[in-house]
C-alpha cells in the first residue's frame, strides 16, 4: 500500500454509511419513544435481507414481492418486539430492557440458522451491472450503491414530512417529551410505542434489503456483527435524539470505516474499521457527550 | 428472673426467627443426606458415563465462572459489559502466548492471563467513570467487537488461522483431571466472591448500584470500589480464559464472537438470577449439559432434524428464558437456588427470594 486512496473509499463510505445512517435513525426513533437502546436493531436488517432471500430463492416470486416480504420480516418483527418484550417490561430499569433486546437477539440467530441454516444466503441486487463510473474519480459505483443513498435521502425526506407536517409524527414527539401530558391530551402511548417499533423494524429491514446485495451474500446474525454498532455509533455521534444527526452520523461512520478498512492494511492492523469505531465512539463521548446535534446526553 | 419473651408488639416477630434456634440432629441429618446425594450424582455421572462428560462438564464450570465475571458487574456493582468474548478472550489468548511462545507452566500462563484479564477490565472500568449507563454498554459492545475483529486476528500475538497452543498442566492432562482443576478453581472464585459480597467492599458496592451519588455523599469512594469492580470481573474472565483454552487445547479466534461467549454469558448470569451465586452456577451447569443432552434425547426419540440442530435449539430456548426470567422471575433460577441454600444453612425451607429481586438491580443511572 503506498498510495492512499481517496476516491474507493469515498464511494464506499458513503453507501455504507447511507445503510447506517437508515438503522442509526430507527435506534433514533426508538430513543426518542422508549429510551431504550435496541440490540435487536441488526437482527431487523438480517430479516429484512433474509425475508427478501426466502421470497426470492425459496419462493420464486418475482423481486419486488421478495422485497416487499423482506419489508415485512422487519415490520412484524419491529411489532412483535414491542408487544413481546418492551411492553411487559415498560417501568423497568433501562438496563434490564436492553438485556430483554440483547436476548431477543440471540433468540433470532439461532432461529435464522434453524430455519436457513448454517451458510451464507445469496443476496441478489436491484440492478445489476457494473455501475457507472463516478466523475473526475476513477472509481466505479454499483446502481445498488446509488440506490441506497437515494433511499437514506428519501426516508429523510419522508420522516422530515411525517415529523413536521403529519398530527402522527406531532403526536410521536410530543410521546418522548412528555408522555403524561401526552395522555391526558387524548394520545394513545401503546399505539405510538407500537408504531415507533414497527417503524423501526421497517427501516432496519429497508437497510438490509439494499445493503445485502452489496456485499452479494450474508448469514444469520449479518446485521448484528456488520451494522449493529456502526448504526449505534453513528447515532451516538448524532446526538442519541437527533434524526438528521443520525443521517450526519452514519454518513460520517461509513466514511470512517471505508478510510480505515481501505487505508489501513490487515497485516499492520486486522479489523482497522472496529477500531477506527471505537476511537470515533470514545472521543464523541469524551469530549462532546451530547454527539453534534444532540440536545441532551 | 424470669424474662419476657414475648415480643413488644404482637407479630413482631421477624419471618426467619425460629424458637428453637436451628434444625435438630434429623434436620442435620437430612440436610448432609442431600448434600451426600448431589454429590453422588455428579459422580456417578462422572465416572459412569464415558469420559467426555467430564470435558463438558468442565466446560460448563468455565462458562459458570465467566458468567460469575458478568455478575460482578451487572449484579453486584450496577455496570454492565456486553463485550466479554474480549474479556475470556484475552485471557485466553494471554494464557496460550505464556504457554506456547515464552514457554512457560500454565500455572504462569494462569497468572498472566488472570493480570492481564484485570489490567483490559481496569482501562474499561476507567472509562466508566466517565461514560455512563447506556452509553458505556455500548462502549463495551464496541469494546467486545475490537477484539474480536482486531486483537484476535493479530498473528503475533495469537498465531492467526492456526490458533495458539495451550497444552494443560501436567497431572490435569485427562479430561476428568482437568475437571478437578476446573472445579478447584470455581471453588476460590466463589470463596473470592463470598467475601466479596459480605464485606465492606460489597456493601460499597451494593450503595454504587443503587445510586453512585447517594454513595459518595455516605463517603463510599465511588471511583476506587468501580475500578475494584471492573478488576474484580476482569479476574474472573482472565482466569475463565485460561481455562477455556487449555480445555480446547488450541485457541482460536472463531471461539470469541459477540453471538457465542457475550450473549450466553450474560444470559446465564441472568436466568441464574443477578447475585445469586449458586444460581448462575447451577444454570452454567444446566446450559452446557442442555447441549449435551438434547442431541442424545433427540436421538433416542428418533428426531434428527433436532438432533443436528441441538446447539441451536438450546441458545433459542435460552433467549427465550433470559425473556422470560426478565419479565416474570428478575431472581431468575435463584429463586429455587436460594431456598435451598438456606435450608442447607441451617434455616427454614421457604421459596421465594430473600430481599431484592435481582434484574431489578442493573439499572445504571446516567
Amino acid at each position: 500500500m503506498l498510495a492512499f486512496s481517496i476516491a474507493q473509499p469515498l464511494v464506499l463510505g458513503v453507501s455504507n454509511g447511507a445503510a447506517i445512517g437508515l438503522v442509526a435513525i430507527g435506534l433514533v426513533l426508538i430513543y426518542k419513544s422508549s429510551r431504550v437502546f435496541n440490540f435487536v436493531a441488526g437482527e431487523f436488517v438480517t430479516l429484512g435481507a433474509f425475508g427478501t432471500y426466502v421470497g426470492d430463492q425459496i419462493l420464486d416470486l418475482p423481486y419486488p414481492l421478495a422485497i416487499a416480504l423482506g419489508l415485512l420480516f422487519g415490520l412484524v418483527a419491529g411489532l412483535l418486539t414491542e408487544r413481546l418484550v418492551i411492553r411487559p417490561l415498560a417501568n423497568r430499569p433501562r438496563v434490564t430492557i436492553l438485556v430483554g433486546t440483547a436476548a431477543l437477539a440471540s433468540l433470532l440467530i439461532p432461529v435464522e440458522i434453524i430455519i436457513g441454516g448454517a451458510k451464507f444466503f445469496g443476496a441478489r441486487p436491484i440492478v445489476g451491472g457494473l455501475g457507472f463510473k463516478v466523475p473526475v474519480a476513477d472509481v466505479y459505483m454499483s446502481w445498488q450503491q446509488l440506490i441506497i443513498v437515494c433511499t437514506l435521502a428519501g426516508a429523510g425526506l419522508f420522516l422530515a414530512w411525517f415529523f413536521g407536517r403529519t398530527d402522527l409524527g406531532l403526536a410521536v414527539l410530543a410521546t418522548s417529551q412528555e408522555p403524561t401530558a401526552s395522555r391526558l391530551v387524548g394520545i394513545r402511548l401503546n399505539r405510538i410505542t407500537l408504531l415507533t417499533w414497527g417503524l423501526a423494524g421497517l427501516l432496519g429491514a429497508v437497510a438490509g434489503v439494499l445493503l445485502a446485495p452489496v456485499t452479494s451474500q450474508f448469514q444469520a446474525g449479518y446485521g448484528t456483527t456488520t451494522i449493529l454498532i456502526a448504526a449505534f455509533t453513528a447515532a451516538v455521534v448524532g446526538g442519541m435524539t437527533s434524526v438528521p444527526g443520525a443521517f450526519v452520523g452514519g454518513l460520517l461512520v461509513g466514511l470512517v470505516q471505508a478510510f480505515a478498512q481501505i487505508n489501513i492494511s490487515s497485516k499492520t492492523l486486522p479489523g482497522a474499521n472496529s477500531v477506527a469505531t471505537l476511537v470515533m465512539l470514545l472521543a464523541v463521548l469524551l469530549a462532546r457527550p451530547t454527539g453534534l446535534l444532540g440536545k441532551e446526553a | 428472673v424470669a424474662i419476657d419473651l414475648e415480643p413488644a408488639v404482637a407479630g413482631d416477630v421477624l419471618p426467619e426467627a425460629r424458637p428453637h434456634g436451628g434444625p435438630n440432629a434429623v434436620g442435620w441429618l437430612g440436610r448432609a443426606v442431600f448434600v451426600a446425594a448431589v454429590g453422588a450424582i455428579c459422580l456417578y455421572y462422572i465416572f459412569h458415563f464415558e469420559p467426555s462428560h467430564s470435558d463438558v462438564l468442565a466446560s460448563g464450570v468455565i462458562v459458570g465462572i465467566g458468567a460469575l465475571s458478568l455478575n460482578v458487574l451487572v449484579g453486584y456493582s450496577g455496570q454492565i459489559s456486553l463485550g466479554h468474548q474480549a474479556f475470556i478472550g484475552i485471557g485466553a489468548f494471554t494464557s496460550a502466548y505464556v504457554i506456547s511462545q515464552s514457554q512457560q507452566s500454565f500455572y504462569a500462563g494462569l497468572a498472566a492471563a488472570a493480570v492481564v484479564g484485570i489490567a483490559q477490565a481496569v482501562v474499561l472500568g476507567l472509562v466508566a467513570l466517565r461514560v455512563r449507563g447506556l452509553y458505556f454498554a455500548l462502549v463495551t459492545l464496541v469494546w467486545g467487537f475490537v477484539g474480536e475483529n482486531s486483537i484476535f486476528r493479530l498473528e503475533s500475538f495469537t498465531g492467526g488461522g492456526a490458533g495458539q497452543d495451550a497444552p494443560r498442566p501436567g497431572g490435569f492432562t485427562t479430561d476428568r483431571a482437568y475437571l478437578g482443576l476446573c472445579v478447584i478453581v470455581l471453588g476460590v472464585i466463589l470463596l473470592i466472591d463470598w467475601r466479596l459480597v459480605a464485606t465492606k467492599a460489597g456493601r460499597a458496592m451494593q450503595a454504587l448500584r443503587e445510586s453512585p451519588q447517594v454513595a459518595a455523599n455516605y463517603g463510599v469512594n465511588v471511583r476506587a470500589y468501580t475500578l475494584l469492580a471492573f478488576a474484580v470481573a476482569g479476574f474472573y474472565a482472565g482466569v475463565a480464559g485460561a481455562l477455556f483454552g487449555s480445555r480446547r487445547l488450541n485457541v482460536v479466534s472463531e471461539d470469541f464472537t459477540f453471538a457465542q461467549i457475550a450473549l450466553p454469558y450474560l444470559i446465564v448470569a441472568i436466568v441464574g438470577g443477578l447475585r445469586r451465586r449458586g444460581g448462575i452456577v447451577v444454570f452454567a451447569l444446566l446450559f452446557v449439559l442442555g447441549g449435551d443432552w438434547l442431541p442424545e434425547l433427540a436421538k433416542s426419540l428418533g428426531v434428527t432434524y433436532i438432533e443436528q440442530r441441538a446447539g441451536l435449539f438450546i441458545q433459542a430456548l435460552t433467549g427465550v428464558l433470559a425473556v422470560l426470567t426478565l419479565i416474570f422471575q428478575p431472581d431468575g433460577l435463584g429463586t429455587v437456588t436460594a431456598p435451598i441454600g438456606r435450608w442447607l444453612k441451617g434455616g427454614p425451607f421457604r421459596l421465594g427470594g430473600s430481599g431484592a429481586s435481582g434484574a431489578e438491580g442493573i439499572d445504571v443511572r446516567p
